[in-house]
C-alpha cells in the first residue's frame, strides 16, 4: 500500500514535470510573438537569440501603422446591385481613414461574427427539422451532410471561385462567409442536439395552437441553447483561422482578414522579423483577450458542444 | 420507428403541413449548403472530365477519364494522398490521447491552476494559425531558428539540420504544428467531461480495490465515449484542413515531401493552370473522405 | 425576441430568392455590373475617406478639378497592380507617382495593389478566375507576355510602341516585349542585369580576394570554386545557397548554372527548353559536391538575399543594382554589420559571362471595357513616356531606363557612384532574354522542384532530363 502511494506520487511528480515543460512549448510562440514585436531590429537579427527584449521599442508598430491606410468600416450588400435603384451595389463606408493592419482586424472580426450568427440560425433551424421532422428525402439529405462535414474546402476550389465570380461576390467578404455558413457541420450538431428535445413538448404546444415558427423560438432554442453556444464558438474560431478561403476570395488591401495580412507581410518583408511580429501580435493579442475574459463561457461551450456530439 | 407507423394513420393534410414545416425550417440552411457546397461540388465532378484551364480563347475539352487515368500515374499525386493520409492517422490518434492524458493528469487540480493549463494549451488555438507558422517557420530556420541553437547549445545535434528544407523532417515538422494547434479543443473537452463522471462510482469502484487502471479502463472510459467521438470527427475534420501550415512553411516542399492532395490541387490549379487535372484530385478526395466519415459515423452510431 | 428571429427568417429567406435570382442570369449580364461596383466603390469612398492607398493622389486631384482638367475628360477608375520592382513596392513612391498622373488626369483613379514574388502569381490567378483582373500589372515579359499575354488576357500595345518614345526602345528590350504572333503585351519601363555579391570581408578572411578581379567584377569558374573552398575552410560553414523553396529569385540559380560552364537554359529561338546539355549537369554537379555551396529547399532567393545581409551567407546569387543600393538595414553596399557587399559577374569558363536580365513595364488586361483599356494606357503613356515623369518612374524601380535617350537619370543623387559601376560593368553583360519561351510559368515550377530533387540527393542527369521534359510538354501546349 505504502509503495502504491509512493509510486502515484512519483508519477505525478513526473507527469507535472512534463507538463510544465509542455505549457512552456506551448506557450512559447505566443512569447515570441508579443516580445518580438517590441525588440529592436538589432535584437531580432542577433544569431544568438536575445530571450527577452534588452529595450521595448514601438518602431515595428509604427512601421505596421504607417503603410497603407482604409477606411476603418466598409460594407457592401450583397446581390444589392440586383435591387438597388441605379443597379449599382449599395456600399457602406464609415470611420476615419485608419492603418490597414486595422482594418484587416475589423474585417476578421465582422467576417466571424457575421458566419457565426447565420450559421448558429440556420443550423439550429435545419438541425431540428432534421431531428423532429419527417419528410421526403430526409435519409439522403442527412446522409450527404455526414459525408460532406469533413470535405476539404480546396476541393470545390476552382468552381467555388467561379461561381463567387459570375455572383459578383469575389473581393468581398461575404465570398468567405456563405461557403462557411453552408458548411454541414452545425447542422450536424444541432441534429444531433435537437433530438434530446422531447416530443411530448412539441406535441404539447401544437395542442395549445402554437403556430411551427412559435415552438422552434419557445420551446426548441431554449432546449438547444448550449449547444448553439458551442456550434457559436466552433463557428468563430473556424472562420477566425479559416485562412483558406480569405486567400481565395480576397484580394484588394481593404477586403483582407488580419491572417491574410500578416501572411502577406511576411512574403513582402521576410526580412523585418520585427514587423510580421508586430502583425501576428496585433491578430492574437484581441482575441487571447477575449479568449481569457470569457474563459469559462468559451470552456462551457466547447465542452456542451461535446455531451450531445 | 413508432413514428411510421403513425404517419400512416394521420391524416394526409398534417403529413403534407409537416413536410411543408420541414422543407421551411430547412431552406434558410439548403440555400448555402446547395449552393456553396452541392453546387460547386457537382461543377468539379463535372469538370473533372474535362482539359480545362485558364485563358480567354481555350475551350475545355471534353477527355473523358483521362484525368482520372492520369491521376494514378502522377507520383506526386499519389504521394500527396500519401502524405494526407498519414497527417490524419498519425494526428488524430495522437492528439486524442495525447489531450486524454494531459486532461486526467489536470482536471483534479486547483481551479486557477487548471485553468491556467487548460488556457495556455488553448493559446495556439486562438492566436491563430497563421501567426502561429510565422512563428514556427522562424524556429525551424535552418541558419539561426531556435531548435538548431537550442540544439547544438545542449549537445543534441552537432550540425544544423535544416528542418522544413530536409525531406526527413518536413512532415512531421508540420505534423507538430498541426498537433499544437489542435489539441486546445480536445483538453477542453475533456477536461470537463471527466470532471462530469460521477465521483460516487470511482469512490465505489475504490472500495472495491480497483486500481486506477481499472478504475479509469473500466468507469471513466465509456462515460467519456461520446466525447472521444466528437472529438474524432472535429480533429479528422482539422487535420483535413490543415492548408495554411503547407503553405506558409514548405510549399509542399522539398521534393513534394510536405504535399497533401489540399494543397496539390491549389498548386495544380494556380501554379500549373490545369483546372480540370485539379478538380478530379478534389472529386477522389471527396470520395476517400466521404468514405471515411461515413465509417466514422457508423462507428459511432453502433457505440 | 420572436420578432428578431422572424426578421431573421424573412432576411434569410430574400436572400434566397436574390441568390436564385443571380444563379439564373447570364454572364455577359454580370459583367458590367461588376466593374461598375468597382468604380462606384472608389467613387463613393473618396468624399468622406480617402481610397485604399491614395492620400496623397486625393488632394492632388481636388487641386487639378480646381484647375479645370487640364489634360483629358477621360474618365475612369483603373487598378494597378505592381510587383515589388525596386520602389514600386512602396505604397508612398507609388503614391506620389500616381498623384503627379493625377494632376495631368484628374478623372481618372488609380487604385493600387502591391504583390510580393512568393504569393503574386497566385494572387493575380485567383482574381483572372475570380472575374477581377487587375486593369494595369506591372511586371516582366515572362508573366505578361509568356503567360497572361499567351492566355489571350492581355491587350495588345502595339500602338504604344508605335510613339516616338516606342520606337527608342533597345530591340533586345522591344523583342522581348512581342508574342510569337507579333503582338506586344508588355510596354517596358526599365531592365537591369540580375548579378551576384560577395562579402567582401569574409572573402578577405579568408585570403580568397586573390581568386577574382574586383576591379572588372569578374572571376573565373575554377577561381570561384577555389574562393568557395577557401571561404569554407577558413570556418564558413555556409558560403552559398541554391536555394529553391519556391521560384523567387530563380533567375540566380538558373545563371550560376548556365554560366559555369557557358551553356544555355533554352534554344536561341526561344521554342524549347534545353537545359539538359553535359556542361550545365556538370555545373549541378559541381555545386552539389562543393563544400560551401548548400541545396536549401527551405529559403528562396528573398530569404537568401536576409542570410547574406545578416552575415550567415558569404555570397547572394540574387542580386542587382537595387540590392546594392538598399538601405534598409544598414547603409547601402554593407550587410547588417557593416561588411562591403562587392557585386559580382557570375564565373564563367570562357570569361564571357550571360547575366540574366529583367525587363519591367505595364501590361493591360482585357476586362472588356475599352474605357478602362484607354485609361490604363493613357496611364502607362504617362508613366513610361512623358519627358517629365520617366525619369522619376525610371528612378522609382532603382533600375536603368530602356531608351538611349534618356541619360544621366542617377546624375547628382547619392546612388550615382554605384549605379555608374552597374551600367559600366553589369549591364553590357546583360544576355538572351528567354524568359519567353511558351509555358514559361510551368517551367520555372519544374526548376525549383528539379532543385530540390538534387539537393535531396537525386541524380542530376536524370532530373535533369524530367525538368527539361516536362517544361517541353508545356511549352508544347502552350503554343
Amino acid at each position: 500500500m505504502n509503495s502504491g502511494i509512493k509510486k502515484t506520487s512519483i508519477y505525478k511528480i513526473i507527469s507535472m514535470v512534463i507538463l510544465v515543460i509542455l505549457a512552456i512549448l506551448f506557450a512559447f510562440p505566443l512569447y515570441w510573438i508579443v516580445t518580438g514585436a517590441f525588440k529592436t531590429m538589432a535584437s531580432i537579427n542577433a544569431t544568438t537569440p536575445d530571450w527577452f527584449p534588452k529595450e521595448w521599442v514601438l518602431d515595428n508598430f509604427n512601421k505596421l501603422f504607417s503603410r497603407q491606410t482604409a477606411p476603418l468600416w466598409e460594407l457592401g450588400i450583397p446581390f444589392s446591385s440586383k435591387f438597388s435603384a441605379d443597379g449599382k451595389p449599395i456600399i457602406f463606408t464609415a470611420g476615419p481613414v485608419v492603418p490597414a493592419a486595422i482594418r484587416w482586424l475589423v474585417n476578421t472580426v465582422f467576417m466571424a461574427v457575421m458566419a457565426m450568427i447565420l450559421t448558429c440560425i440556420t443550423s439550429a433551424m435545419a438541425g431540428y427539422a432534421l431531428a423532429k421532422k419527417r419528410f421526403k428525402g430526409q435519409n439522403l439529405l442527412f446522409t450527404l451532410i455526414v459525408c460532406a462535414m469533413a470535405l476539404p474546402k480546396q476541393v470545390i476550389l476552382i468552381p467555388l471561385l467561379r461561381e463567387m465570380s459570375s455572383l459578383s461576390l469575389y473581393n468581398t467578404v461575404w465570398a468567405v462567409i456563405f461557403p462557411t455558413v453552408g458548411w454541414p457541420f452545425g447542422v450536424f450538431l444541432m441534429k444531433q442536439f435537437s433530438e434530446g428535445v422531447p416530443g411530448e413538448m412539441l406535441e404539447a404546444a401544437r395542442i395549445d395552437g402554437a403556430g411551427e415558427a412559435r415552438t422552434f423560438v419557445e420551446i426548441v432554442v431554449p432546449m438547444i441553447k448550449p449547444g448553439i453556444g458551442a456550434l457559436a464558438i466552433f463557428t468563430f474560431i473556424n472562420s477566425w483561422n479559416d485562412y483558406f478561403m480569405q486567400l481565395i476570395m480576397l484580394n484588394s488591401t481593404s477586403k483582407l482578414t488580419i491572417s491574410l495580412g500578416i501572411a502577406k507581410l511576411q512574403a513582402e518583408n521576410s526580412t523585418d522579423f520585427g514587423l510580421i511580429m508586430a502583425g501576428a501580435s496585433l491578430a492574437a493579442i484581441p482575441i487571447i483577450t477575449i479568449f481569457i475574459m470569457f474563459q469559462k463561457y468559451f470552456t462551457q461551450g466547447i465542452a456542451m458542444g461535446a455531451v450531445k456530439g | 420507428m413508432a413514428r411510421s407507423s403513425t404517419v400512416t394513420s394521420r391524416s394526409k393534410v398534417l403529413v403534407r403541413r409537416e413536410t411543408r414545416s420541414a422543407y421551411l425550417f430547412l431552406l434558410p440552411n439548403m440555400i448555402f449548403f446547395v449552393g456553396f457546397v452541392v453546387i460547386p461540388m457537382i461543377l468539379c465532378i463535372y469538370t473533372s472530365f474535362f482539359d480545362s484551364t485558364m485563358g480567354n480563347d481555350t475551350k475545355d475539352v471534353f477527355i473523358g477519364f483521362g484525368n482520372y487515368v492520369e491521376l494514378w500515374k502522377d507520383q506526386i499525386f499519389l504521394r500527396a494522398l500519401k502524405n494526407t493520409f498519414v497527417i490524419v492517422l498519425v494526428s488524430v490518434p495522437v492528439v486524442c490521447v495525447f489531450s486524454l492524458w494531459v486532461s486526467s493528469a489536470i482536471y483534479r487540480l486547483r481551479g486557477s491552476i487548471l485553468s491556467t493549463f487548460r488556457c495556455i494549451f488553448y493559446l495556439p488555438v486562438v492566436t491563430g494559425s497563421v501567426a502561429v507558422t510565422v512563428v514556427w517557420k522562424w524556429m525551424f530556420n535552418n541558419y539561426y531558428g531556435i531548435f538548431n541553437y537550442v540544439g547544438k547549445g545542449v549537445g543534441l545535434i552537432d550540425k544544423n539540420i535544416n528542418w522544413l528544407g530536409d525531406e526527413k523532417f518536413a512532415l512531421w515538422c508540420i505534423i507538430l504544428i498541426l498537433f499544437t494547434t489542435s489539441i486546445g479543443q480536445p483538453i477542453v473537452l475533456y477536461v470537463s467531461a471527466l470532471g462530469n463522471v460521477d465521483t460516487s462510482l470511482v469512490e465505489a469502484s475504490e472500495v472495491d480495490g480497483a486500481n486506477s487502471f481499472q478504475q479509469f479502463w473500466k468507469i471513466k472510459w465509456p462515460l467519456i465515449m461520446p466525447t472521444t467521438l466528437y472529438i474524432l470527427v472535429i480533429t479528422t475534420i482539422n487535420s483535413f484542413q490543415c492548408f495554411a501550415l503547407i503553405q506558409l512553411l514548405t510549399s509542399g516542399g522539398p521534393n513534394h515531401s510536405t504535399d497533401t492532395v489540399m494543397y496539390y490541387i491549389y498548386y495544380t490549379a494556380f501554379k500549373l493552370y490545369r483546372y480540370g487535372y485539379g478538380n478530379a484530385m478534389g472529386v477522389i478526395l471527396a470520395i476517400f473522405i466521404a468514405l471515411l466519415s461515413a465509417v466514422q459515423f457508423k462507428l459511432a452510431k453502433e457505440k | 425576441m420572436k420578432k428578431k428571429r422572424m426578421l431573421a427568417l424573412g432576411l434569410s429567406i430574400i436572400m434566397a430568392l436574390s441568390l436564385t435570382a443571380c444563379g439564373g442570369g447570364d454572364n455577359a449580364e454580370k459583367q458590367p455590373a461588376q466593374e461598375t461596383q468597382e468604380t462606384q466603390k472608389t467613387q463613393e469612398a473618396e468624399p468622406e475617406a480617402a481610397p485604399e492607398a491614395d492620400t496623397a493622389g486625393d488632394t492632388a486631384e481636388a487641386e487639378g478639378e480646381t484647375e479645370a482638367a487640364e489634360g483629358t475628360d477621360l474618365s475612369a477608375a483603373i487598378t494597378l497592380w505592381t510587383y515589388p520592382i525596386g520602389n514600386w513596392g512602396d505604397s508612398a513612391t507609388v503614391e506620389s507617382l500616381v498623384a503627379s498622373f493625377n494632376q495631368k488626369y484628374p478623372n481618372i483613379t488609380v487604385t493600387v495593389e502591391y504583390l510580393d514574388y512568393t504569393n503574386g502569381d497566385d494572387q493575380v490567378n485567383t482574381a483572372i478566375e475570380g472575374g477581377q483582373a487587375p486593369d494595369l500589372v506591372m511586371e516582366g515579359p515572362e508573366r505578361l507576355v509568356a503567360n497572361w499575354g499567351a492566355r489571350g488576357l492581355m491587350v495588345d500595345l502595339s500602338d504604344l510602341f508605335a510613339s516616338e518614345a516606342g520606337g527608342e526602345i533597345y530591340e533586345s528590350v522591344n523583342s522581348a516585349c512581342k508574342s510569337s504572333d507579333g503582338k506586344y503585351y508588355e510596354y517596358p519601363l526599365c531592365m537591369v542585369a540580375h548579378c551576384m555579391a560577395i562579402n567582401q570581408n569574409m572573402f578577405e578572411a579568408a585570403d580568397a580576394m586573390q581568386y577574382l578581379d574586383a576591379e572588372n567584377h569578374t572571376w573565373t569558374t575554377e577561381n570561384f570554386l577555389k574562393a568557395v573552398q577557401a571561404v569554407y575552410d577558413s570556418g564558413q560553414e555556409n558560403v552559398g545557397a541554391i536555394y529553391c523553396s519556391g521560384q523567387g529569385g530563380d533567375q540566380g540559380t538558373r545563371a550560376i548554372i548556365n554560366n559555369l560552364y557557358s551553356s544555355t537554359f533554352t534554344n536561341a529561338e526561344h521554342t524549347a527548353y534545353t537545359a539538359d546539355t553535359a556542361e550545365n549537369i556538370k555545373a549541378l554537379e559541381t555545386l552539389y559536391a562543393q563544400d560551401g555551396i548548400n541545396f536549401d529547399a527551405s529559403i528562396n532567393g528573398g530569404e537568401e538575399i536576409t542570410l547574406f545581409r545578416n552575415g550567415t551567407l558569404a555570397m547572394s546569387f540574387c542580386w542587382n543594382a537595387a540590392q546594392q543600393i538598399n538601405s534598409d538595414n544598414a547603409a547601402a553596399g554593407t550587410t547588417n554589420n557593416g561588411d562591403t557587399i562587392l557585386p559580382m559577374l557570375f564565373p564563367s569558363d570562357d570569361g564571357k559571362t550571360e547575366l540574366c536580365g529583367g525587363i519591367w513595364g505595364f501590361g493591360v488586361f482585357d476586362n472588356g471595357d475599352q474605357t478602362k483599356i484607354d485609361a490604363a494606357k493613357t496611364f502607362i503613356d504617362f508613366i513610361c513616356n512623358d519627358p517629365d515623369q520617366v525619369n522619376e518612374s525610371v528612378k522609382a524601380s532603382t533600375y536603368f531606363p530602356v531608351r538611349p535617350t534618356l541619360t544621366g537619370i542617377y546624375d547628382g543623387t547619392e546612388t550615382a557612384d554605384t549605379m555608374n559601376t552597374f551600367s559600366t560593368y553589369f549591364m553590357p553583360s546583360m544576355g538572351d532574354y528567354y524568359q519567353v519561351v511558351p509555358g514559361w510559368a510551368e517551367a520555372r515550377t519544374e526548376w525549383w522542384n528539379m532543385l530540390q530533387r538534387i539537393g535531396t540527393g537525386g541524380d542530376v542527369a536524370t532530373e535533369v532530363a524530367t525538368f527539361v521534359e516536362n517544361a517541353n510538354a508545356a511549352a508544347g501546349a502552350g503554343q
